[in-house]
């Protein structure tokens, strides 16, 4: 085993550990005096890995990460992982996202007892036939249930509208076709091409020490792993937006919309990143939030409804700000704030604006560290790009106003525009 | 993480004192009967207050200055709890060591829920004409969106068949045809007869001493004479066959919503065996729903079942091909079948013990939560801990499950069947 670093904040009064186990698996540790202990095992492996290399077809169907997530929770034994947390007491989930595979679990006690399930179960895949054709009835039936909602629709049209072939466009879950070809054997391929400790990470929130947590992986985890993760070249993106519109029907009452703005400047500097994204959320505030003109504006005008709101993603391979809401007129809409941007481009960002915002980001990151499920979800977004979670402290104390006006003459290019719609039914 | 009630005039505080958060949660709630004419009412009165007040013109002036006291959120608190509801404001805010002070912000937290609850903006004495019409088109919009969330469209269907006639029935924003008729003058009318009728239960969790949040209260909320209205709930088990309806909507999936009685409710000696009877059958991923319709049978997505056991009613969902709807409906009913039958395994019987432990235990690390617990039991006069409660079910027998079970009746069965082809629908 490595050696452990030791992560303090003053103003938080908090700090966690970081150690590599000598089996390749980065652990973090984050010991919290709570009822619930919080523990996630992530591989850095979600929907847009599924890529083509070198412009060959894509070595696995769409949809496979998250299959596999799905398909991970059943044993040789016959047994289910869920009934084995179950039996501890223990409440388990997983989830697949662009970016991430991770596998979690809730629990008050028994604690290294499904610490070392969650070890065990990640770390032994076993798929066969019939288990995999049982697991595609189901599966389908979740990728219904997406397309009856509206909202992820919206959602995933406006990155068909963003991005010319980017996987981010792909739907996670895949769709009933591709994860039809889906085989035990394609199982198995991607298990042992992207399920590497060294491109997983254990966080814990909770009630564990370091050295609790470090003993439950030396008792499952084997010495060194034989082989490295092989890091894939996402395809090339160009910088123009697919489409300018996408429109679809749906089942709402109402048209609801998802503007998407493609960020073409993604840092390659995992701090710089880290930099870009504070000063993004900041900037959203500003300018969308319900405590700026423009939401006030467009409420008082009855053009939105009160859940109008905007969100800003970044990862290492993509970014996009989404705002999304309900209007009879999305395209109205989207006029709007397209012509309030222009006037703050004229008149300039209000430094009021700034630190006011800068407060409410400031608090609510002092807020996340009331929950050990909130704080292990925050670690796991530093923790791949080898970064501190105290840092984002430091990030928007010391963010200037000049960076967030840069990032706002920089970002906003309405050629890089998408706006998706799913309006109503005919005849409702 | 005890609470401590403590009187101020008519109304109560109850405190939970402890310094185990960086942020604080204060809230007051009113409980109300839900009925047709004030549900909706109320739906719209608590927006309409959100509007603007005699210090803060507009939202805009409101969202400003909470967040000036470092991101403050009030919300409104709008909980059924069976045939009744509880109404009233929360909010979460950072605790004193962060924003210094003696008190923190809660005094200033304390002024803008008291600016927004007591001093409303008025005109001529009358709410403002402005604010009430552009959130009864927001109201109406709600109201319509309904059908954006197949699943729980399904549900509330199911409960209006299944409670027909009952507040519990009812949607607390109301329906659509009778928002046009509100006005200034009747919601304003509302407004004054809801201050008039009762008095609230403040809650506070937080490291501040209970006398310094008493006087706090004492300063903002001097509203404070009048009765808590009784909690008042109808719990019975319906007799007669099950009510049945189907509907089409232009979706891949169905959804099944089936809808049961029982007699038993909080405060009933067998509650907590029915607890443990609703985790058994689908409230965890340990339960016969999700491991054998689910995962043995592959027939859905989600399977679960979830019980109001303020009210005695219990709903198994599910959304499934539409062509699997009967062969889905009848593995589920097996499954309660098999259940009442006696048929609990011992490694799903501890799995539900534990998984209601958890849930009690994960109360202590959510203040909103935990108050919840306590309002809960407040409402049906029980003075019993979380850890008394959490022993209460630890204690539930295998005998008093299957009693628990028998007391569960069929009484409504609602289908939302989807008209599209999910396989043509793919791009």
């Amino acid at each position: 085993m490595s050696e452990i670093t030791i992560h303090t904040s003053e103003l938080l009064g908090e700090r966690y550990y970081h150690t590599v186990h000598k089996s390749g698996l980065p652990i973090y540790v984050f010991p919290k005096k709570m009822s619930v202990t919080h523990a996630l095992l992530a591989v850095n492996y979600g929907s847009v890995n599924n890529v083509a290399f070198s412009g060959k077809k894509p070595p696995f169907p769409d949809g496979i990460a998250h299959f596999l997530e799905h398909k991970l929770f059943s044993n040789e034994d016959g047994s289910d992982s869920f009934e084995r947390f179950s039996a501890l007491g223990a409440d388990a989930n997983a989830y697949t996202s662009h970016t991430r595979t991770v596998y979690l679990f809730s629990a008050t006690d028994r604690l290294q007892e499904s610490l070392g399930e969650l070890i065990d179960f990640v770390t032994h895949p076993y798929f066969t036939p019939e288990t995999v054709a049982k697991e595609q009835g189901i599966i389908a039936e979740e990728i219904r249930m997406c397309r009856d909602n509206p909202y992820d629709r919206c959602y995933y049209n406006m990155l068909d509208g963003l991005y010319h072939r980017h996987p981010v466009k792909t739907e996670i879950c895949g769709s009933v076709r591709s994860i039809a070809q889906i085989t035990d054997q394609t199982l198995y391929d991607c298990y042992a091409a992207h399920y590497r400790l060294s491109n997983m990470a254990l966080v814990v929130c909770g009630e564990l020490s370091v050295d609790e947590v470090v003993a439950v992986v030396d008792a499952r985890l084997p010495q060194c792993e034989a082989k490295a993760h092989v890091e894939e070249a996402l395809a090339a993106e160009p910088q123009t937006i697919h489409r300018s519109r996408v429109i679809d029907r749906g089942q709402v009452a109402k048209p609801i919309f998802s503007i998407g703005v493609k960020d073409i400047a993604v840092p390659a500097d995992p701090l710089e990143r880290a930099k870009r994204d504070a000063g993004m959320a900041i900037l959203s505030e500003m300018l969308f939030s319900p405590s700026g003109e423009l939401y006030n504006r467009l409420y008082e005008g009855g053009q939105i409804s009160p859940e109008f709101s905007a969100d800003f993603a970044l990862t290492r391979d993509f970014g996009f700000l989404q705002i999304s809401g309900e209007a009879d007129d999305p395209e109205a809409v989207l006029e709007e704030i397209l012509a309030y941007l222009s006037e703050i481009r004229a008149a300039g960002l209000s430094q009021t604006d700034f630190e006011r915002c800068r407060r409410v980001e400031f608090a609510e990151y002092i807020k996340s560290f009331d929950s050990t499920e909130e704080i292990a979800n925050t670690l796991l977004a530093f923790v791949f790009d080898d970064a501190s979670l105290f840092d984002h402290a430091d990030i928007l104390k010391n963010m200037e106003f000049s960076y967030v006006e840069g990032l706002f003459y920089e970002f906003f290019d309405p050629e890089r525009v998408t706006l998706s719609v799913v309006e109503p039914q005919e005849g409702v | 993480m005890i609470p401590v009630k403590y009187k101020i005039g008519d109304a109560e505080l109850i405190c939970i004192q402890t310094d185990r958060f960086k942020s604080e949660f204060f809230s007051f709630r009113y409980t109300l009967p839900v009925t047709v004419e004030t549900a909706q009412q109320n739906a719209l009165l608590t927006s309409v207050l959100k509007r603007g007040t005699e210090k803060y013109a507009s939202k805009l002036e409101i969202n400003r200055r909470l967040d000036d006291l470092y991101s403050t959120t009030i919300s409104t608190y709008s909980r059924r709890v069976g045939d009744m509801q509880r109404l009233g404001l929360s909010a979460d805010f950072l605790g004193a060591r962060y924003v210094g002070g003696k008190y923190g912000v809660l005094p200033e937290v304390m002024e803008v829920m008291a600016q927004l609850w007591l001093h409303p903006m008025r005109e001529n004495g009358r709410l403002c004409h402005d604010f009430v019409e552009r959130e009864k088109l927001v109201l109406r919009d709600a109201i319509r969106a309904a059908i954006n969330n197949p699943r729980g469209y399904a549900l509330a269907e199911c409960k209006k068949l299944l409670c027909v006639g009952e507040p519990f029935a009812l949607p607390l924003i109301g329906v659509e045809e009778t928002v046009d008729a509100i006005t200034a003058e009747t919601l304003t009318d509302r407004y004054e007869a809801l201050l008039s009728s009762s008095v609230p239960t403040f809650w506070y969790v937080g490291a501040l001493l209970p006398e310094q949040v008493i006087a706090l209260v004492e300063t903002h909320f001097p509203m404070l004479t009048g009765t808590r209205l009784a909690y008042e709930t109808v719990v019975a088990k319906g007799e007669g066959d099950p009510v049945l309806k189907d509907e089409e909507m232009p979706l891949c999936q169905g959804k099944l919503s089936i809808g049961f009685r029982t007699d038993i409710s909080h405060g009933d000696p067998l509650a907590p065996a029915m607890l443990m009877m609703n985790e058994i059958f689908g409230g965890s991923p340990a339960s016969k729903l999700f491991l054998n319709v689910r995962e043995r049978r592959s027939l859905c997505y989600h399977c679960s079942s979830t019980l109001y056991l303020y009210k005695g009613v219990l709903f198994a969902n599910a959304g499934m091909t539409p062509e699997n709807r009967a062969v889905t409906e009848e593995a589920m009913l097996g499954e309660l079948a098999d259940l009442s039958a006696g048929n609990i395994s011992r490694v799903e019987f501890e799995a539900a013990q534990r998984s209601l432990d958890y849930s009690c235990r994960q109360l202590f690390d959510i203040p909103g939560a935990l108050t919840d617990f306590y309002d809960g039991r407040l409402l049906i006069n029980s003075d019993q801990t979380v850890e008394e409660y959490r022993k209460t079910v630890g204690d539930v027998t295998r005998e008093q499950v299957i009693e628990a079970a028998s007391h569960v009746r069929h009484g409504a069965t609602f289908f939302l069947k989807g008209t599209l082809d999910g396989e043509e629908d793919e791009e």
